[in-house]
């Protein structure tokens, strides 16, 4: 009983924590075990099948055609989407990194896109994006020139849908980029002037390495988000047409919630998390050095 | 005129064309959306859309009311504030915890990892387990359910937020409060809870804004339409209706006026908001 008591009084702390621990595995850790199970499970609870499949549901996954198109899809958009991200990021950043009147009003109406919700955004790009009353093709027409198959063309749909994220979150990146650029010393810009650097040199040789830890997170933040793309492609194109904007996260939901073939779902949802993890624990190592 | 005050003329200039253009660009299609919403049929449904309405019209709004828009916005509202609560009732405590206290075998931070890789993970890779988690405590198709899955980006997110808030607090203030007997809880409630005011506030703002906006868990845990949120209606909306753009523009300003007012709020915490444990 008093071993009990002092053993209680030691570790009294550990209620603090209690209720989110109990939250977290039964939200994160449990269902991690599951899926990682029901992968090796032919699983159809529509069906009421579930029997051991070994590595069937693996194998087959990399057979279909789906999932393939899918990986590259989703590869083409994150790679696509978060380099001109940032890179727009940072032209940004740099033009709000300059003193003029009027900034403070207009920073937060950059910042604006990334507050709606991305079903808004999908709705209003769709109606832009329309072939016969879309506002684009309206002014392509006007102009002169041939209307564009913005969403319908299966070589520009992607792209289309990747140009709705980028409108969305380059302000993103510039506000991390912003925050570097801040905090750079103004007295190494003055050295360096005085040692005769200007302009490009200047931003070669001073800004851009120091901001290579921004551009590094801003980097992955933008890969690991844009790997999960998801409700953008179910709005505006929904995977189509043909496969042409498939990702893994949609074939994961086609697979698992329209044909209910949970077991190739689940070794799907396995594969991108083993994905997604190994570039989260990049940024995991550097968050892990600040708390060390 | 020097060629150096003409080049630096040019520079100016310059700079207000690029910083216009980026503006034009940011804001376009929210304006899009703005005079959609008020334009007439006639006007946004046909080959020649005009820039400027012509007739002001509030037709979209009143039959986005009588078609009660609101129980969705209701749901949202009951959803979005759910999940803030619950959060910040765990996360707290928690956060107070991790900060404060030594545990053994780094244990403390092993979780707070394990939780940022959560946050990262694709949402979509748990949803399959969840999906029958819920089934099986009948929370299907119900807020409730939702409030409980929304945890797994609130609380990760709300203890990386409300750890570095707990962390500013000087720990003097605690020992003086201890020193004149106060319990390890009423510390907490007492002294702690005012200081992090202000940091819970912001904490709550930005739950708000990532529940209020969330689209896939809503997606495949509420399938009935007397519990859809706003996205789901609106997406609902798209996929159905081709060019009913009057009232889904209006339905879109509806949903994200709040936001976009409690995010005025945040400003200064942008990006600790977005990009947590970010220094």
């Amino acid at each position: 009983m008093r071993r009990f008591r002092r053993w209680r009084r030691k570790y009294s702390y550990f209620l603090f924590l209690l209720p989110a621990l109990i939250l977290i595995v039964f939200l994160t850790v449990y269902p991690l075990v599951r899926v990682f199970y029901l992968s090796f499970y032919r699983y159809n609870p529509i069906r009421r099948v579930e029997r051991f499949a070994g590595f069937a549901n693996y194998l087959r996954l990399f057979s279909d055609r789906f999932f393939l198109t899918g990986l590259k899809n989703t590869f083409l958009f994150s790679v696509g989407a978060t380099v001109t991200e940032v890179l727009l990021g940072l032209g940004l950043a740099l033009l709000f990194n300059v003193k003029f009147r009027g900034r403070k009003l207009l920073l937060p109406l950059v910042i604006f896109p990334m507050m709606f919700s991305t079903m808004v955004i999908c709705a209003i790009w769709r109606s832009m994006y329309h072939y016969d009353y879309g506002i684009f093709n309206y002014a392509l027409r006007s102009l002169g020139f041939e209307p564009v198959k913005w969403l319908i063309n299966k070589d520009l749909a992607l792209w289309s849908v990747v140009l709705v994220d980028i409108w969305q979150w380059t302000p993103m990146a510039f506000l991390i980029l912003l925050a570097g650029l801040q905090s750079i010393p103004g007295e190494l810009y003055e050295a360096a002037r005085v040692d005769g650097a200007t302009g490009a040199r200047l931003f070669r040789h001073v800004t851009l390495p120091l901001l290579r830890n921004h551009i590094f997170l801003a980097l992955l933040l933008r890969s690991i988000d844009t790997f999960k793309i998801f409700d953008k492609v179910y709005a505006l194109t929904g995977g189509g047409p043909g496969t042409a904007t498939e990702t893994i996260s949609f074939y994961i939901y086609r697979q698992g919630f329209t044909y209910f073939n949970m077991g190739r779902a689940s070794a799907a949802a396995v594969v991108m998390f083993l994905a997604v993890s190994a570039v989260s624990l990049l940024y995991i190592r550097q968050v892990w050095r600040g708390e060390k | 005129m020097s060629p150096w005050k003409a080049l630096k003329i040019a520079k100016r200039v310059l700079f207000w064309c690029l910083l216009f253009l980026v503006m034009a660009v940011v804001l376009f299609p929210i304006y899009w959306m703005l005079i959609t919403s008020v334009k007439e049929p006639l006007e946004y449904a046909t080959r020649n859309p005009s820039w400027f309405p012509h007739h002001i019209t509030f037709e979209h709004y009143r039959e986005i009311w009588k078609e009660e828009a609101y129980r969705y916005l209701l749901n949202t509202v009951l959803v979005a504030f759910g999940s803030t609560l619950l959060s910040l009732g765990v996360a707290f405590p928690a956060a107070y915890g991790l900060a404060r206290f030594r545990f053994p075998a780094k244990f403390d931070l092993i979780f707070l990892l394990w939780v940022l890789l959560v946050r990262m993970a694709p949402p979509v890779v748990l949803a399959i387990p969840l999906y029958t988690t819920l089934q099986s405590f009948g929370l299907l198709n119900r807020l409730t359910g939702l409030v409980i899955a929304y945890q797994i980006y609130t609380l990760p997110y709300s203890i990386w937020m409300l750890l570095r808030f707990v962390r500013d607090v000087p720990m003097e203030v605690e020992e003086a409060a201890a020193i004149d007997g106060a319990s390890r809880l009423r510390t907490l409630t007492a002294i702690v809870l005012p200081l992090v005011g202000p940091g819970l506030v912001a904490t709550a703002i930005f739950s708000v804004i990532m529940t209020w906006n969330e689209f896939i868990y809503a997606l495949l845990f509420l399938r009935r339409p007397e519990v859809f949120t706003l996205p789901i209606h609106i997406a609902h909306f798209i996929t159905e209706y081709e060019v009913l753009w009057g009232p889904l523009m209006a339905i879109g300003i509806m949903s994200s006026l709040p936001i976009l007012i409690l995010s005025g709020y945040v400003q200064k915490h942008l990006l600790r908001g977005f990009a947590i444990s970010f220094k």
